[in-house]
C-alpha cells in the first residue's frame, strides 16, 4: 500500500501539472478569442448542456466515483502491516528482513522442505506465523530454531510462535 | 513525503470522491430538496453568466489552472526530492570570541563512518531532524548475515555517545532501524 500510495501521488502530481497548464492555456486562448489548442471546449459545453442529471450515464458515473472513493477510504483507514518491528530500547527490525531471516532459520531444520514466515500484529505485540512443508515431527525443532534466531537478534521474544505444518505432498 | 503524509493526502482525496459521487447520485435520484433531476448538467443560466463575465471568467479559470499546475509541481518535487535534504541545518555554538558552526550533513556523515567502522555493519544512514541542539537521530543500519545484534547495540550506543561529545548536542530521540541480511548464519 505504501508503494501504491507513492505511485498514485506521482501520478496525481503529473496530472495536476499537465492538466493545470493545459487548462490555463486553453482559458487564456478562449479569453483572447483564439481557437482551442487541444480541448474542444465548445463540444464539451454542448455535451454537458445536453445531458440531464437523471440520465443512467450520470448515475453510473456517480456510483463509480462513490465506489472508488469508498474503496480508497477503506484501503487508507484499515490497519496496515507494520513496516518494522519493535525490538526494544529504541531499536526496530525491518519486518521484511526479519521475516526472511526467520524463514532461513526455519528452512534450515532437517526434514523441512519449504518454510515461510510472516510477522503479524496481535493487539499490542507481534507474532511470527510460520508455515512449513515437511515432516510433521519437526514442529518443535522449527519453533526452537525460530526462537533461537530471535534470541540472536536480541528481540524481545513473542509469547507465542504459530507453527503451521503442512504435510509433504506425495510425488 | 512520509508514509503518513501520503495516507492523509489519499484519505482527503477519497473523502472528496465520496462527497462528489454522493451529491451527484442524490441529484440523479432527485433526493436533494430543491434540486431538479431533470435539469441539464451545464444549465443555460451558468452559460449566460460565463458569457456575461467574459473575459474575467476565463482569466479566473486560467489562474485556477496555474494554481493546480503549481501544486502539481510542488507535489512532484516533494516526491522526487533527494534524501540529502533531510540533513540540512547547522549547529551553532556561541563562544567567548566567536561562534563555532557545524554543518549537520558533515556530522551525519561522520557518524555513518563511525558506525560502518564495525565490519558487522555493511551500510549506515543517519538522518537528523528537529532542533539542531536537541536533534532527533534516525539511524538505519544494514547488518551482515549471522550477526548477533546484542553486541551490535553496544557499538551503536558507543558511536552515538562519541557523536554527542563531538557535536555537543543531546539527542531528544534516538531511533534505530536494523535491516538484517537473510544469509546463513
Amino acid at each position: 500500500m505504501r508503494t501504491a500510495n507513492r505511485l498514485a501521488t506521482l501520478l496525481l502530481a503529473v496530472l495536476l501539472l499537465v492538466g493545470g497548464v493545459l487548462l490555463a492555456v486553453e482559458a487564456l486562448l478562449s479569453a483572447a478569442g483564439r481557437p482551442a489548442l487541444i480541448v474542444d471546449l465548445a463540444g464539451w459545453a454542448a455535451a454537458l448542456g445536453g445531458t440531464r442529471w437523471d440520465e443512467p450515464a450520470v448515475r453510473a458515473a456517480a456510483i463509480g466515483v462513490l465506489l472508488l472513493g469508498l474503496c480508497l477510504l477503506a484501503a487508507e483507514l484499515r490497519r496496515w502491516t507494520p513496516l518494522r518491528v519493535d525490538a526494544g530500547a529504541g531499536w526496530h527490525l525491518h519486518r521484511r528482513c526479519l521475516e526472511r531471516r526467520l524463514t532461513v532459520a526455519a528452512g534450515s531444520v532437517p526434514g523441512v522442505r519449504r518454510a515461510r514466515v510472516r510477522v503479524r500484529r496481535h493487539g499490542a505485540e507481534w507474532r511470527p506465523r510460520v508455515a512449513v512443508v515437511g515432516d510433521p515431527a519437526t514442529r518443535g525443532e522449527v519453533e526452537f530454531a525460530v526462537r533461537q534466531e530471535l534470541h540472536r537478534l536480541a528481540v524481545a521474544r513473542p509469547s507465542r510462535i504459530e507453527v503451521r505444518l503442512l504435510p509433504r505432498r506425495a510425488a | 513525503m512520509t508514509n503518513a503524509a501520503h495516507r492523509v493526502l489519499w484519505t482527503v482525496v477519497a473523502l472528496l470522491l465520496v462527497a462528489l459521487g454522493g451529491v451527484a447520485l442524490a441529484l440523479n435520484l432527485g433526493r436533494i430538496p430543491g434540486g431538479d433531476s431533470g435539469a441539464v448538467l451545464l444549465g443555460a443560466g451558468l452559460r449566460r453568466s460565463w458569457r456575461l463575465a467574459a473575459p474575467w471568467g476565463a482569466l479566473a479559470v486560467a489562474v485556477a489552472g496555474l494554481l493546480a499546475a503549481v501544486s502539481g509541481l510542488w507535489l512532484l518535487l516533494r516526491e522526487l526530492r533527494g534524501s540529502g535534504e533531510d540533513r540540512r541545518g547547522t549547529l551553532v555554538h556561541p563562544g567567548r570570541r566567536g561562534r563555532t558552526r557545524l554543518a549537520a550533513a558533515a556530522l551525519a556523515r561522520a557518524l555513518e563512518r563511525d558506525l560502518t567502522g564495525d565490519p558487522r555493519i555493511r551500510r549506515a544512514r543517519v538522518v537528523l531532524t528537529g532542533d539542531p541542539h536537541r536533534p532527533d537521530l534516525w539511524l538505519r543500519v544494514e547488518i551482515v548475515a549471522g550477526t548477533r545484534t546484542a553486541g551490535l547495540r553496544e557499538h551503536v550506543s558507543t558511536a552515538v555517545r562519541r557523536y554527542v561529545d563531538t557535536a555537543d548536542c543531546r539527542p531528544a530521540h534516538l531511533d534505530v532501524t536494523a535491516l538484517v541480511d537473510a544469509g546463513q548464519a
